[in-house]
């Protein structure tokens, strides 16, 4: 009886502390209407198995940019099953996170002295929200002899540090297009649009003008449909029933991308590095795209048009109910429901004839808390070299390696075989966003945060005084760069 | 004369100081065993880590690899300055303002026609409206953001349906997002609506026939029997449901990825918490805002306490 009441109470006891280490201090509250329940983080899609005996396990972080979608993971393990399998001392793994939730999750991981060994492909926001955690890949470079003369010199340039650290190698790049429905412009009887840098677009009735954002406008507008088949130029157009608008920018609706895309390369910072300013190229670019979405004329959605399900759930471009999107290249990765009859244009210009584009550069990057910075060096090595074209083909991006463009054409034209105008994604490299619109500033996060508070506005409110939102931005800006000083 | 050994007679009464001592003594050996797994967790997992952050309010730890150094009250100081800070805030006091009210209102309500005697199939309706409750939060959220998309959403389409020409734009206006929230909530409301629905059946019933008798409408029962009566549940509930406000963080980070939309509207204090640190990895100033908001909740749970004598009735209490 003795044994059997010890055994029972150490039972208990057992049971006891696991409850009482897994339950909150506090009796859970009852969930009135505006209760809350537990957070449920997201889990990776994949967790690190355990290294397998002899090899160094190297842990690969996908999911801070491009990559973590369905239809890539499968490339991306074959490319680390061909890695596994052509040497034995390294073992890489991969965890897939949603992009979501990938900077909160590799927060999380470097905070808790968990974090992986790589982390890529990531751009510049991905990386500019890590700053200063990257490994200088400096002395690896030089004890391995790695030959840098494979890439464009200014590549490498990109992804020096201030100091001097070779943050990162060049990987892919996306330089941004005109992606649009030859369909819709076949429909409407316009012809398409330039498909080289310095082209005229010749209107309806013949006459050569500017590739430029007042005749894509123009286009947008004829573009875009209403349920009786009135367009936004017509005086019957009914903007409350559009079935098909002209224009958007994909993904791209950032503030500081569309400043950059209209008024051309610029900063949230002023060159002294402590005083917050709104370019006024940037200011009259988010005017311009306000008024394409909530003016007497709209061509382009709104966000709750964006967001429903009836134009894409977000892939707006992709619902097939789009005629002409900008974006950058990778937008490949995920174009597949917007139907067989997309082409590529080239970027127009802004009244004075420039060209202003974006060119995103994803590269993977080592963190400097990894234990094996030698074997993360292998294995960025592979990733950027043999794997890479394997690898670009899901991401969308053109090699940074200028030897492997004529075979990245190919992978293109193979899986896009109606295409007929990549030159336009090529010819883009000669137009990046100087510095970019990702570019590094002082609490980068919390600034990126704060300006896309302006882009939800800008989508969702049609009266909006755009002028006082740019000045009570700027006010923020000057307080979150006076907290980082 | 017989002898009788001390041992072989019956023991005399103890006495009552040193035998109940020993007793006593044991028992709270065995009291403080069986709580000493909560004892330890509550060291490990709340009391320790709460010592942590308050020491980390006083450095500059963050993610970014710079040493970490003791940088005295300026963490402090910069929340009086941050103006993102007030905003959370006033966000989350503005979502308080409207959910709160309902959030009490509305159980009650249904637990008072739950409790009443002309209803039938009590149990279903019971079962009907708790079970919203049961789903997992997260995939309601997801489903309650579809039904109110402004366009393509089954509410707005409703609204269209009975002759609403502009239906709210539920979640993409800074105006309408709040009501957005709280019809988002209405499915936590069945526990509430249990616990008033407990508390309603234990009011004595011949009190009420009492106030028939004085002549008492229903109005007059429901002001001066049952509320009163029932008034500690309504004080939990209101206690709780502040807390939980304060606290609000997983709608606003499911629904919007924690981006505040529509223009910081959603932007609730916890969550800012949260994004300083795990987004904007400063640490340190995230333990800052974390001990802002207990002495909040603290001083609003006092206040709620001071005020609760005047207010709240217990019945088993002596005036």
């Amino acid at each position: 009886m003795r044994k059997f009441l010890f055994l029972s109470l150490s039972l208990l006891l057992i049971a006891a502390m696991a409850v009482a280490c897994g339950a909150p201090s506090a009796p859970a509250p009852s969930a009135p209407a505006a209760g809350e329940q537990p957070a449920q983080a997201e889990q990776p899609a994949v967790a690190a198995p355990a290294a397998s005996a002899g090899r160094v396990q190297i842990r690969w972080f996908v999911g801070l940019g491009t990559g973590s979608s369905e239809d890539q993971i499968p490339a991306q393990e074959a490319v680390i099953k061909r890695f596994n399998e052509s040497q034995d001392r390294i073992e890489l793994v991969a965890e897939f996170v949603p992009n979501a939730s990938a900077r909160d999750v590799l927060a999380t991981q470097i905070a808790s002295g968990s974090g992986p060994d790589i982390v890529g492909p990531v751009g510049w926001g991905g990386s500019n929200a890590f700053y200063g955690q990257y490994l200088d890949l400096t002395p690896l470079i030089e004890a391995d002899g790695y030959d840098l003369t494979q890439f464009n010199p200014a590549l490498v340039n990109m992804y020096q540090t201030e100091e001097g650290a070779q943050a990162g190698l060049p990987f892919a790049v996306f330089p941004a297009a005109v992606f649009y429905q030859t369909e819709m412009f076949d429909e409407a009887g316009l012809n398409y649009p330039p498909q080289k840098y310095g082209d005229k677009y010749i209107m309806p009735d013949g006459s050569e003008v500017d590739w430029n954002w007042d005749t894509l406008t123009e286009l947008a507008k004829i573009l875009t449909v209403d349920a009786n088949g009135a367009d936004a130029t017509m005086p019957e157009f009914d903007a409350t029933k559009i079935v098909q608008y002209g224009f958007i920018f994909q993904w791209q609706t950032h503030p500081n991308y569309i400043g950059t895309y209209l008024g051309g390369a610029n900063s949230l910072l002023a060159p002294d590095g402590r005083t917050a300013q709104i370019p006024e190229g940037w200011l009259n670019g988010w005017k311009w795209w306000h008024s394409g979405m909530w003016g007497d004329q709209p061509f382009i959605p709104t966000g709750p048009i964006i967001q429903s399900p009836e134009f894409g759930s977000g892939n707006a471009f992709s619902s097939g109910k789009i005629a002409m999107a900008v974006v950058p290249s990778w937008y490949t990765c995920c174009i597949a429901d917007a139907g067989q009859s997309w082409d590529l244009a080239v970027m127009p210009t802004d009244a004075s004839g420039k060209v202003n584009s974006r060119i995103d550069a994803d590269t993977f990057r080592i963190l400097k808390d990894t234990k094996h910075p030698e074997e993360a060096f292998e294995v960025l090595k592979f990733l950027i070299g043999e794997g890479s074209l394997d690898l670009l083909a899901v991401y969308g991006g053109m090699p940074a390696r200028t030897d492997d463009f004529d075979e990245w054409l190919a992978t293109k034209q193979q899986q896009f075989p109606w295409v007929t105008n990549w030159d336009a994604i090529s010819a883009g490299l000669s137009y990046p966003d100087v510095p970019s619109a990702e570019a590094y500033v002082p609490n980068w996060s919390q600034v990126w945060d704060r300006v896309s508070a302006l882009d939800s506005l800008m989508v969702n409110e049609k009266n909006l005084d755009l002028d006082a939102e740019a000045a009570k931005l700027q006010a923020d800006l000057q307080a979150i760069f006076d907290a980082a000083q | 004369m017989s002898v009788i050994s001390k041992a072989a007679s019956p023991p005399g009464p103890r006495t009552r100081t040193g035998g109940s001592r020993a007793l006593a003594r044991r028992e709270a050996m065995w009291g403080y065993l069986f709580i000493s797994p909560f004892i330890l967790g509550l060291l490990a997992f709340t009391l320790i880590p709460t010592v942590a952050t308050f020491v980390m309010s006083f450095t500059n730890f963050n993610l970014s690899g710079a040493g970490t150094q003791f940088v005295g009250v300026s963490n402090y100081q910069r929340l009086f300055r941050d103006p993102q800070v007030w905003s959370s805030l006033l966000v989350t006091v503005r979502f308080a303002a409207i959910a709160l009210p309902v959030g009490l209102i509305l159980p009650f309500g249904l637990a008072v026609l739950l409790n009443s005697e002309s209803l039938r199939a009590k149990g279903l309706f019971r079962t009907l409206f708790y079970f919203p409750y049961i789903v997992p939060f997260v995939a309601a959220i997801f489903v309650w953001g579809a039904l109110l998309n402004s366009e393509t959403g089954w509410i707005n389409q409703f609204l269209r349906w009975v002759g609403v020409a502009n239906p709210p734009n539920w979640l993409n206006s800074t105006v309408w997002i709040y009501p957005a929230l709280v019809i988002l909530g209405l499915w936590g409301i069945g526990n509430a609506m249990l616990i008033f629905l407990a508390s309603l059946q234990g009011v004595p019933t011949e009190l009420y026939d009492a106030a028939k008798i004085d002549g008492a409408g229903w109005w007059g029962q429901m002001f001066n029997v049952t509320l009163p009566m029932i008034s500690p549940v309504i004080f939990y509930n209101l206690t709780l449901s502040l807390i939980g406000l304060f606290q609000y963080f997983t709608v606003p980070l499911v629904l919007n990825q924690g981006t505040g939309a529509p223009g910081g509207a959603t932007m609730f204090y916890n969550l800012y918490l949260y994004k300083t640190f795990f987004t904007y990895q400063n640490m340190a100033y995230g333990a800052t805002m974390a001990w802002l908001l207990f002495v909040i909740i603290l001083a609003v749970t006092l206040v709620l306490f001071q005020t609760a004598k005047y207010w709240v009735y217990y019945a088993a209490e002596t005036r």
